[in-house]
């Protein structure tokens, strides 16, 4: 019965992310064309294009054809798992995307694992110490944290620490000059690992912190609030007083009855602060020369390369949409109450 | 004792570092498309194919002058209708995991490399999306005739009509030389692509890989023919935003920044660790008066017009003083430029005067801005408002209008606007290159030519040079030809935006290119 409960929810949750992914399509492939400028005009330059070659152009591009015949055409394309082709390099778009993704998927884990790591403990403590120092301190530095500009942040660690004290990298992933190896998996941790040069890990590790700690402020700010108002909320609750009434140690109290029970709207909030990363990162990538598929968008603009945007926007999404489908199941796990709800 | 150890084994590393390998790191802006010049337009990928490649004619670094490449001499015959090359011997390509050349370079290559880009039943015709748009522009299908090779190292080009100018076309980057038995070996393993990014080329450095948008790495090519590489390891670091190239310039992570923000140059001059060097681009922007609208039809009108605006006030407030006001069409890097033309004189009283002599009364015209940031022209909108404040003083009225990029070109270039800006980027440092702006074929102008403007004696003048083989022949034509620009006044010429490129104190050799390429080989780290 409750096995088939779970399938239920699970299945609808699966269905439900069918019309997401279709509006997004749509959305994208409209998206692109609104902006101004032609692929095949951009590619000339100041030089006079002939006609000739200007209808060609277009016919191999399918800009020839009604908008919505390309629309048709790009589903059909998707349907079949083809995202196209790069206009720019040739290269197939999903092949592109693959080879970039793991370096975001690598930021962004130890970003949100920063913010989590220090914004749970934080919200907790400061809601057990509510309207002490650690509290006002927190709730403080939390708004900054969550209104910063990323790319201003970004670029006053970089002077401070990596061009005035010189303790961080720039920007990359590994120092070029004495580290160079391949890179079969594109997570830089595991290559490095598998590299056997010396130092390489610890290399891939320095170059890792700052952009993190960039990528993963907004989330913080965010999750220590939240956290701590739904710690504020479960502490006022009567199994909590309950417990401490039993002579529970307040640790435990606090870490098993109150936190377990605040982490709902926290796992929401992380899963939203997750699919937020993915606008940072296209920020955060940009300044520190991240190679992944934040910077190879913003590329792809400049070069209006329709299908490398088309195709990119469209993945990233779908990253997006895995990523909540999994939150809400996820809270199928933590609260039993959602998934029987009908 | 245990920290003794650790000492020696540190200072050993030291040295050992020291007398190793040098490497030279490129904060280069962008990545490149592939390593296949022909398929390219972008400077970031030329820049990245550029180490491994040769050319015939080859551009001595840091000038427009055009030398020997793959070819060592040439003779031009025929009033110019027939070239012949003969070409280097003994030149090695590269090798890589894929591929070891069992021949020295020939003139195989060089048919297949032109071919390719020629010919539609090439078997690479249509590799990597089959656009050669550097070899279309240049006019190259239909100058060039036919190509003969008399043997493995004469080849001779025919051309449908005469033009020395096309001997700078070969030194550009489209025309790099490809190895034929490269693309034998690929189209036989199945995989014709890979000529595009896993480059064979006979240049300097040799390519080794290439990780998206992270880096490309280099090393020194031993067996080079021409000025070596003085570093054994080329990395380009790749890094899009300006201030992360900044702040890695400063913090040792590369050695050289091609493209410095203005803003930050006054920094960098001030830091002892690092250098700033400058040069005027091959490059001009203008303002272009189209001659078939009345009144503009008048010489008088136009020139009233080029009087009227203060184009000092342009370079001081607009491009900050990184500019030079031009007076010709081409910059005084180039052979031919004649610095004996008075320039005209900011005089708004005098342009008055002109227009009243001419008869105009009162004067309404469009004036179109450039809508994006060109190298030439750092903000469009921001001289257009300057223009109309200063055309508003003798009495002209000017509307300002703009459209988005690719369709303020198509418009411009059909004769539209009545006034336009617009400017030109210089391909291959030949004077051709930019008087060609203003040429017509059979009285009509061509879509570049902005103001419609065609003078018989300036086309004949135009034609006539790309006949001569002498340089010296040539410059005295272009040299009446920037005069008769000048007193017919077809456009405004408003400046030539200068390039600054900055870099690590210890890196020597380095020659910045009028062309805005950046090239490696003879650089060397003290």
């Amino acid at each position: 019965m409750q096995a088939d409960a779970v399938l239920t929810y699970f299945l609808r949750r699966v269905a439900l992310t069918i019309p997401t992914f279709l509006a997004l399509m749509f959305l994208t492939f409209v998206a692109i064309r609104l902006v101004p400028g032609d692929p095949v005009e951009v590619r000339v330059g100041e030089h006079a294009i002939t006609l000739e070659r200007l209808t060609f152009f277009r016919h191999q591009l399918g800009l020839d054809l009604p908008v919505w015949r390309q629309f048709l055409e790009y589903v059909g394309h998707i349907a079949r798992g083809d995202f196209g082709v790069s206009l720019a390099t040739q290269q197939k778009v999903l092949t592109e995307f693959l080879t970039l993704f793991p370096a975001t998927l690598e930021l962004s884990f130890f970003a949100i694992v920063f913010a989590v790591l220090i914004g749970v403990p934080a919200g907790a403590v400061a809601a057990v110490r509510r309207g002490g120092f650690f509290d006002q301190i927190l709730m403080t530095v939390s708004l900054f944290g969550y209104s910063m500009p990323i790319f201003w942040w970004g670029l006053v660690l970089i002077m401070f620490f990596s061009v005035t004290l010189g303790i961080t990298p720039v920007s990359g992933r590994i120092d070029l000059v004495n580290f160079s190896f391949d890179q079969p998996t594109g997570f830089m941790l595991i290559d490095a690992a598998l590299s056997d040069q010396q130092g390489a890990i610890k290399d891939a590790l320095r170059h890792l912190i700052l952009p993190a700690i960039v990528l993963g402020t907004v989330p913080l700010g965010v999750i220590a609030r939240m956290t701590r108002s739904a710690m504020l909320e479960v502490l006022n609750e009567d199994y909590v007083r309950t417990a401490r009434a039993k002579g529970l140690s307040p640790l435990r109290v606090i870490g098993v009855h109150a936190l377990r029970n605040a982490m709902l709207p926290v796992v929401t909030v992380i899963g939203l602060s997750i699919s937020g990363l993915m606008a940072g990162a296209v920020l955060t990538e940009n300044i520190f020369s991240w190679p992944g598929v934040g910077s190879w968008l913003i590329q792809s603009i400049f070069r209006r390369d329709y299908p490398a945007l088309q195709g990119g926007v469209l993945l990233v999404s779908a990253a997006v949409i895995l990523v909540n489908l999994g939150v809400d199941l996820l809270y199928g796990l933590i609260d039993p109450r959602i998934r029987h709800a009908r | 004792m245990k920290r003794s150890f650790w000492l020696s084994l540190g200072l050993s590393l030291a040295l050992a570092g020291g007398a190793g390998a040098k490497t030279l790191v490129y904060c280069s802006e962008g990545s490149p498309e592939n390593f296949q010049p022909a398929i390219n337009t972008t400077g970031t990928s030329f820049d990245a194919a550029r180490p491994v490649y040769n050319r015939l004619t080859e551009f001595k670094r840091g000038t427009v002058e055009v030398g020997p490449g793959l070819a060592e001499t040439w003779d031009v015959a025929d009033g110019g209708k027939t070239i012949t090359f003969h070409l280097r011997k003994g030149v090695k390509f590269h090798s890589n995991k894929e591929f070891k050349p069992t021949r020295d370079f020939n003139a195989d290559d060089v048919i297949f490399t032109f071919e390719r880009q020629w010919k539609p039943e090439h078997p690479f015709s249509k590799v990597s999306g089959g656009k050669y748009d550097y070899f279309n522009d240049m006019d190259m299908p239909s100058l060039l005739d036919t190509i003969e090779k008399r043997d493995d190292y004469t080849l001779v080009f025919h051309l449908k009509t005469p033009n020395v100018a096309i001997l700078a076309n070969l030194a550009m980057d489209f025309a790099a030389i490809s190895s034929a038995e490269y693309g034998a070996h690929l189209i036989k393993k199945g995989s014709p692509e890979l000529i595009d990014q896993a480059p064979i080329g006979t240049g300097p450095f040799y390519f080794v890989s290439y990780q998206k948008d992270a880096v490309i790495r280099f090393k020194k090519n031993p067996d080079y023919f021409g000025e070596k590489a003085l570093v054994d390891d080329l990395v380009y670091a790749i890094t899009p935003d300006a201030t992360a190239r900044y702040a890695k310039l400063k913090a040792g992570e590369c050695h050289v920044n091609a493209y410095p923000r203005p803003a930050d140059l006054p920094e960098i001059q001030k830091d002892a660790s690092l250098k700033v060097v400058s040069q005027s681009g091959l490059n001009v922007a203008f303002w272009a008066f189209n001659v078939t609208k009345p009144p503009l039809d008048k010489k008088e009108v136009r020139q009233a017009l080029s009087m009227a605006v203060d184009r000092d006030a342009i370079l001081r407030d607009v491009y900050l003083g990184a500019g030079e006001k031009a007076k010709t069409l081409i910059p005084r890097t180039m052979w031919s430029y004649n610095d004996s033309i008075a320039d005209y004189p900011y005089d708004p009283a005098k342009a008055a005067a002109l227009l009243a002599s001419a008869g105009v009364k009162s004067l309404d015209i469009d004036l179109w801005y450039q809508p994006v940031q060109r190298p030439y022209n750092p903000n469009g909108k921001r001289i257009g408002e300057m223009m109309q404040a200063d055309l508003a003083k003798i009495g002209v009225n000017a509307k300002l209008v703009t459209y988005e990029w690719g369709e303020y070109r198509k418009r411009a270039q059909s004769g539209e606007p009545m006034t336009a800006q617009l400017g030109w980027t210089g391909d291959n440092g030949d004077p051709d290159n930019f008087f060609f702006l203003d040429g017509c074929t059979d009285g009509k102008p061509a879509s570049n030519n902005i103001p419609k403007w065609c003078n018989a004696e300036y086309n004949d003048l135009l034609v006539k040079a790309r006949v001569l083989p002498d340089q010296g022949e040539r410059a005295k034509l272009y040299s009446r030809m920037q005069e008769i620009e000048h007193e017919e006044a077809p456009e405004l010429l408003i400046a030539h935006s200068t390039v600054f490129e900055a870099m690590r104190a210890n890196v020597e050799g380095y020659k910045q290119s009028p062309l805005g390429t950046h090239t490696f080989e003879g650089v060397d780290l003290k």
